[in-house]
């Protein structure tokens, strides 16, 4: 049992909490519902801990910060919603090109544009993995608890350090505001990467020749390394790199998160494992199905529900595994149908059709529609 | 190469990609040497956005982040804030730091975050073949103006000063040595400092605007057009008389944003120590 | 005064943009026939001996390829 200590908080707090402890000592944000109180609980927190949290003038100048503070040495985070996640885009891609760790929290409303800014959605699925230009990866958590708030933003924090990479939160009204018992950890019960520093002597250090996993060592500005940084796709150098070297540093920043998939993807299955009617699920939609299938065993229904939690890249393997033997697969989500597209490219069985249980509006689905929309589509 | 460029220059990355004649590469050299008499290369973090001018830091052997286009302040405030004691540089140019970028300026000299943002003004899109700038004069044909360019310049420096920066000098590459005194200035002054360098463009300004893409052509604009004043207070009647004023503009003090961030930090931590116990 | 001993022009890097000929007060240099290894027509330094260190050239040359090497101490140009 691991020490630490249980309290009610809300699931944005529970994300402030969480980045706190795992060291994150910048913030840049800009107010937008649903996430805001992320913003404010940093800015009240953060200097206790000689840590400098920013309202910066748009979410533009924010995600670019976290990259430069990433890069100038130490942890930075933002959060935002859906708008400001689409300013954002730009920015998150140069994290990508330039290999900064750091963490983004999409507390997802509704869209598109200004949408129901105070309404709970799922639609920034594909945005969340595809929302910047060129080829790239990155990895995207659903947290479906205030719980899951807090250890997926660990998580995070740990696999942007592992992979250089972004890390995005998807979370959504839902999970941000809620407010539920979230157990914090002590410091010393939980793990955190550190970030992966150069081994070779400083005139043999080529800054962007990675390792055999992919990942460059990361020395921090100013420590001697004179660093060239910059967004186009480069040479190992750092220079803008010619047909063979863009393809090389495209490629590269692409598999050395996807070859090591098994690091962290994870796909859980609640209620009956070998159920022939299977729900899929990602975020706070996990919670309902849940209910769903704790009801469906009461009428002696067996049911299963995967809960989807490491989104991007999708874990193709874990969810055809988690879906094995299912004979009725219902999608449920709040967008027109999302994630449904990804299961249908993964389970690809003829006789098997995937049906969506689809909520938009804002409406939060009950479990009670779940079982109702298993008898009405049978 | 010169012993500066010996010295400061990274070496794989040359030659510079400006085309022959630019000012871009003057103002290469007259930062360096401006960061040669003050000793402080290790203590510097350069910040670009996408222009002609972004590439001015990359061939410098220090820290650089070039990112996105408009977004060099917001990079260099990350820089800043993870490490106020660096010394952190922008580069950007007049399309890059007034149009794209424009909020950023404003904003940063508003906090008067210590760093120095050197806008380098060819009064073009110069990367991009030529294209109206929201420096352009009225009047100029470009690629995106052939029939003339209806809107207003707008003047970087009055922007900064109405904004809150705490040091403003506007000089052109005709003025090397006065640049590099100036850069000295601004890497010495505690708090927001814009350094606005005209500079010749002969590919495209010169070509499309000012009628020649002779590099000595364009150079001599500058010194005919540029008019030195130490007086502040003369800038509007150099104006008036279609010139444009270069020189030192205004140098005050005021309290620097990381200063202040630490000096709340300190309170709030003193406070919440005298009432027991971390919250 | 002061008197150069010789003006270096680093082929590898020159661009042919004649910047020092023209800031030169002295008429040190003037276009030449060789070409740089980017291909340009260099300056040529026609009259050294005209040279006062004063610098210009090197501050303006855009691609900071130009060193005057000053004459060592006593010895001055006429």
């Amino acid at each position: 049992m691991k020490k630490g200590r249980i309290k009610v908080m809300m699931g944005n707090e529970a994300c402030m909490e969480a980045a706190l402890l795992a060291g994150c000592r910048f913030y840049a944000g800009y107010p937008i519902t649903p996430a805001t109180e992320i913003l404010e609980v940093m800015s009240m927190r953060l200097p206790l801990l000689d840590g400098l949290c920013l309202q910066m003038e748009d979410e533009i100048a924010a995600m670019v910060s976290v990259v430069a503070a990433s890069w100038g040495g130490g942890k930075s985070m933002t959060a935002t919603s859906g708008p400001g996640f689409c300013l954002m885009q730009e920015a998150i891609g140069l994290a990508v090109a330039v290999e900064a760790p750091c963490v983004i929290v999409n507390v997802q409303r509704g869209g598109p544009a200004s949408g129901q800014s105070t309404s709970t959605a799922q639609g920034d699925f594909y945005q969340a993995r595809y929302g910047s230009n060129g080829d790239y990866s990155l990895i995207v958590l659903c947290p479906s608890t205030a719980q899951e708030m807090f250890d997926h933003t660990i998580k995070a924090f740990n696999l942007s350090e592992r992979f250089r990479t972004p890390v995005i939160i998807l979370s959504d009204e839902v999970v941000g505001h809620i407010r539920e018992k979230v157990f914090i950890p002590d410091a010393d019960q939980l793990t955190f990467v550190p970030r992966k520093r150069p081994t070779v002597p400083m005139e043999e250090f080529i800054a962007w020749k990675a390792d055999a996993d992919g990942v460059p060592p990361m020395p921090d500005f100013n420590t001697g390394y004179k660093i060239p940084v910059i967004s186009q796709a480069k040479s190992l150098d750092g220079n803008r790199g010619n047909a063979k070297e863009a393809d090389e540093n495209i490629r590269r920043i692409v598999s050395k998160i996807e070859d090591h998939m098994d690091e962290f993807a994870e796909v859980l299955i609640y209620g009956a494992e070998k159920a022939e009617t299977a729900f899929v699920t990602f975020g706070s939609v996990c919670r309902a199905a849940r209910s769903a299938v704790d009801m469906g065993r009461e009428k002696g229904l067996a049911l299963r529900s995967v809960e989807v939690k490491t989104v991007w890249p999708f874990p193709d393997e874990l969810v055809r595994r988690a879906l094995a033997g299912a004979k009725r697969i219902v999608v449920a989500e709040m967008n027109l149908g999302m994630i449904k597209r990804e299961i249908e490219r993964v389970v690809r069985q003829p006789e098997i059709k995937i049906e969506l249980f689809s909520k938009i509006g804002g409406i939060y689905p009950q479990p009670q529609e779940f079982l109702r929309f298993l008898e009405e589509k049978r | 190469m010169n012993p500066l460029g010996e010295k400061y220059l990274r070496k794989s990355f040359l030659p510079f990609l400006f085309c022959p004649g630019c000012g871009d590469g003057m103002i290469v050299q007259s930062f360096l040497q401006a960061v040669d008499d003050l000793g402080v290369a290790d203590d510097l973090a350069m910040a670009a956005g996408i222009g002609c001018s972004a590439w001015i830091p990359v061939y410098m052997h220090f820290d650089v982040f070039k990112g996105l286009h408009g977004r060099a302040i917001p990079a260099a405030i990350g820089l800043k804030a993870s490490r106020p004691s660096r010394k952190v540089v922008v580069f950007t140019g007049d399309g890059d730091g007034l149009a794209i970028g424009g909020l950023h300026l404003i904003h940063a000299a508003r906090r008067n975050i210590d760093m120095t943002v050197v806008i380098v003004n060819n009064q073009i899109y110069a990367m991009t073949g030529g294209q109206v700038a929201p420096s352009t004069g009225v009047g100029s044909r470009t690629q995106t103006t052939p029939y003339g360019n209806l809107e207003k310049p707008l003047d970087g420096c009055k922007i900064a000063i109405a904004s809150g920066a705490t040091m403003v000098s506007r000089w052109s590459t005709a003025h090397t040595r006065q640049l590099t005194r100036t850069f000295k200035k601004a890497l010495n002054h505690k708090g927001f400092s814009f350094v606005e360098v005209l500079s010749q463009c002969p590919v495209q300004t010169g070509r499309y605007i000012l009628g020649s893409g002779s590099p000595q052509f364009n150079l001599q604009w500058l010194k005919d057009n540029c008019v030195a004043v130490k007086d502040p207070s003369q800038w509007g009647e150099i104006e008036a008389q279609g010139k444009i004023p270069v020189g030192d503009i205004l140098q005050i003090e005021k309290p620097e944003f990381m200063e202040e961030v630490q000096r709340m930090n300190q309170k709030v931590k003193e406070e919440a120590q005298a009432k027991g116990g971390d919250r | 005064m002061k008197g150069a001993e010789r003006i270096e022009i680093d082929r590898r890097y020159c661009k042919g943009c004649l910047l020092c000929q023209y800031v030169c007060e002295f008429d040190v240099f003037e276009p030449g026939q060789e070409r740089s290894a980017l291909d340009y027509l260099m300056p040529r330094v026609a009259k050294i001996e005209n040279c006062r260190v004063c610098g210009l050239c090197e501050t303006h040359c855009p691609d900071m390829v130009l060193t005057v090497v000053a004459n060592t101490e006593g010895k001055e140009n006429p």
